[in-house]
């Protein structure tokens, strides 16, 4: 029990960087659609 | 298990992956690059960015190098609780900071800088304190971050500290130069995604390269008591009492979040900082966990040098091509805050220096683009002579960090309360600093009735803290109450113990000796300012005719006095 508390204490971390990642991922082609809709630069 | 040295790549392997990185973001930058930049392009990006870079950016800005090096050193040092510590902490100052961005931003939806903001409120004075402030945080976040390049280039490479230093300089002001803040925030989303999936690689690869999760639960034997509590109060006391002070005064004090605060979509703001918070937290704990993980296997820093934990650990675990995407990493975390530092200065001399100083609004776009490209040449030029030097920046630390805890307050209230005058503003901040090196220098004995004076103001500056965060969220009349409550637990817990804690005594009187001046000065003010004409006088430089035309209808000084 103890090894899968530790365990998932230290791994917990990539995975929610791997979900953050995804989100801004898929915002950023959002944000890319947006500009190319609006005929402006991304940034 | 122990190491006695590093992995060392041959001067070519390390050659080879900076042009790499430097190359490849300096060919991204082209893509945006235009032949005549604007000046709100170039400090903001027309205030126009989404969620998604925003967000990005925001995350890459504030993963600077020393976070990974810290938040393992913090592993190593408290263990269990140590990389929350450092990372949790670090991560609210982006969270804290996005309630009163979207005040600043209401105020003032052209500014380009915080002192703007502060200069149409106040005037220059106050302005000047805030832009000298922000210079001094970004200068030295420079430095930090060319001695970080250069450590890493000489440890893990025949390669000398300089070299080091030199490329990552001309390598950051390479891609920056031309087109400024647009550069910075897409090369940030770049730089942020391979440090992101760098992180999720390495860190799951180290814990079970040295044997997995059964192996850190059987090290826990090597902790002591206090480093196997998550509750740890040494912890708490060392590393996130401190911490948690700083958590308003870096927001605020630092240009960096303050220009993405201007640059972001205005409805974006808020998805955006809390995204970035997750974000950096995530990363930043999860790469302290191999501080831990060390200290759990009994390895010894090389040379006693915390610094060398992660490269020690990675080495030893791991394959080369693990080190070569740790060195990406750190080159990406570093380069990434570096080059948000050298937009930062840019725009705060554009705007703060000459826009609003020396210009007087009849700023020269073109004049003022030159100004922001000299800037960033003298400001890496300056960054990479003290990174080479290895000047201690301790005191400057020390100064700067004050400094930001001292303007908290006056900054905050200026933007939701009318009376506060520019003399209260400045002399507030005077006067924190004055006490705030009388605290942290010990100039007087912290015994009696000194001591209790300053536990007092310390105090005060714990519930302002409280107070400040607490009114962000949830309101005036939550914050009050919170504030209250905590001032009076402050009073209740820190008398007669506060005084053996300096840093953290000096670091709280600086906010208590602010309110407190700021308060009162501003009680007896009969000054009523009209906060609507902030936006007024705070505009675009691109179109200077426009600028003229909405000044011109407002109430001239911005001072309505309804008395």
């Amino acid at each position: 029990m103890q090894t899968l508390i530790f365990g998932s204490y230290v791994l917990i971390w990539p995975v929610l960087t791997l979900g953050v990642l995804a989100l801004i991922c898929r915002a950023v082609l959002r944000d890319m659609r947006v500009a190319r809709a609006e005929k402006r630069d991304l940034v | 298990m122990n190491t006695n040295e590093l992995y060392q790549f041959s001067t070519l392997t390390v050659l080879l992956l900076l042009f790499a990185f430097y190359g490849g973001t300096y060919l991204l930058t082209l893509k945006i690059r235009k032949k005549k930049e604007g000046t709100d392009a170039f400090m903001v990006s027309n205030h126009r960015v989404g969620f998604g870079i925003g967000s990005a950016s925001m995350t890459a800005t504030w993963i600077w190098a020393a976070s990974f090096y810290a938040a393992a050193t913090s592993g190593y040092t408290y263990g269990v609780s140590g990389p929350l510590h450092y990372g949790f902490w670090g991560a609210l100052m982006i969270l804290f900071i996005y309630p009163f961005g979207r005040r600043f931003r209401k105020l003032a939806p052209n500014a380009h800088t915080l002192g703007e903001l502060i200069h149409a409120r106040h005037g220059s004075s106050s302005q000047l304190i805030l832009a000298f402030s922000n210079v001094l945080g970004s200068i030295i976040s420079l430095m930090v971050n060319f001695t970080a390049a250069g450590a890493l280039v000489s440890v893990l490479s025949p390669l000398s500290f300089q070299v080091g230093v030199i490329i990552a300089g001309l390598g950051v002001l390479g891609y920056t130069l031309w087109s400024g803040f647009r550069a910075s925030v897409l090369t940030d989303f770049a730089q942020l995604v391979a440090l992101m999936a760098i992180a999720i690689v390495i860190i799951p690869a180290v814990l079970f390269a040295m044997g997995g999760p059964s192996e850190l639960v059987a090290g826990l034997d090597n902790l002591t008591a206090e480093q196997a509590n998550l509750f740890s109060m040494e912890a708490i006391l060392n590393q996130g009492a401190p911490f948690f002070v700083a958590v308003l005064a870096y927001a605020i004090g630092n240009q960096t979040i303050s220009q993405r605060l201007f640059a972001v979509n205005e409805e974006h703001i808020k998805p955006t900082f809390i995204t970035a918070t997750v974000g950096y937290g995530a990363i930043v704990i999860g790469l302290g966990m191999i501080g831990l993980m060390a200290l759990t296997l009994g390895v010894e820093p090389l040379n006693g040098d915390m610094n060398n934990l992660i490269p020690q650990m990675v080495s030893s675990y791991l394959p080369p091509v693990f080190i070569a995407l740790f060195f990406i990493l750190v080159i990406g975390s570093l380069s990434s805050t570096a080059d948000s530092d050298l937009s930062a200065l840019s725009a705060i001399m554009m705007a703060d220096v000459y826009g609003k100083n020396l210009a007087k609004g009849k700023a020269d776009p073109a004049r003022m683009l030159l100004i922001g490209r000299l800037t960033m040449i003298v400001a890496t030029v300056a960054g990479i002579v003290f990174a080479s030097f290895s000047l201690d920046i301790l005191v400057m630390l020390v100064f700067v960090g004050a400094l930001w805890g001292a303007i908290v307050f006056p900054v905050i209230a200026s933007c939701f309360w009318s009376r506060v005058t520019n003399s209260a503003f400045t002399t507030s901040v005077i006067v924190a600093m004055l006490l705030f090196c009388v605290a942290r220098f010990e100039l007087i004995t912290m015994t009696g009735a000194a001591g209790l004076i300053f536990e007092l103001l310390a105090s005060l500056g714990g519930g302002v803290i409280i107070g400040l965060m607490a009114f962000g969220f949830l309101g005036r009349t939550v914050g009050a109450v919170a504030g209250t409550l905590a001032f009076i637990a402050m009073l209740i817990l820190a008398t007669g113990f506060l005084r053996d804690y300096t840093v953290l005594l000096a670091s709280l009187t600086a906010y208590g000796a602010s309110t407190l001046v700021c308060t009162v000065m501003s009680l007896l003010s009969k000054e009523r300012f009209d906060f609507d004409t902030i936006k007024e006088k705070v505009g675009d430089y691109d179109h200077p005719q426009d600028q003229t035309a909405t000044t011109e209808s407002v109430i001239p000084g911005g001072v309505a006095s309804q008395q």
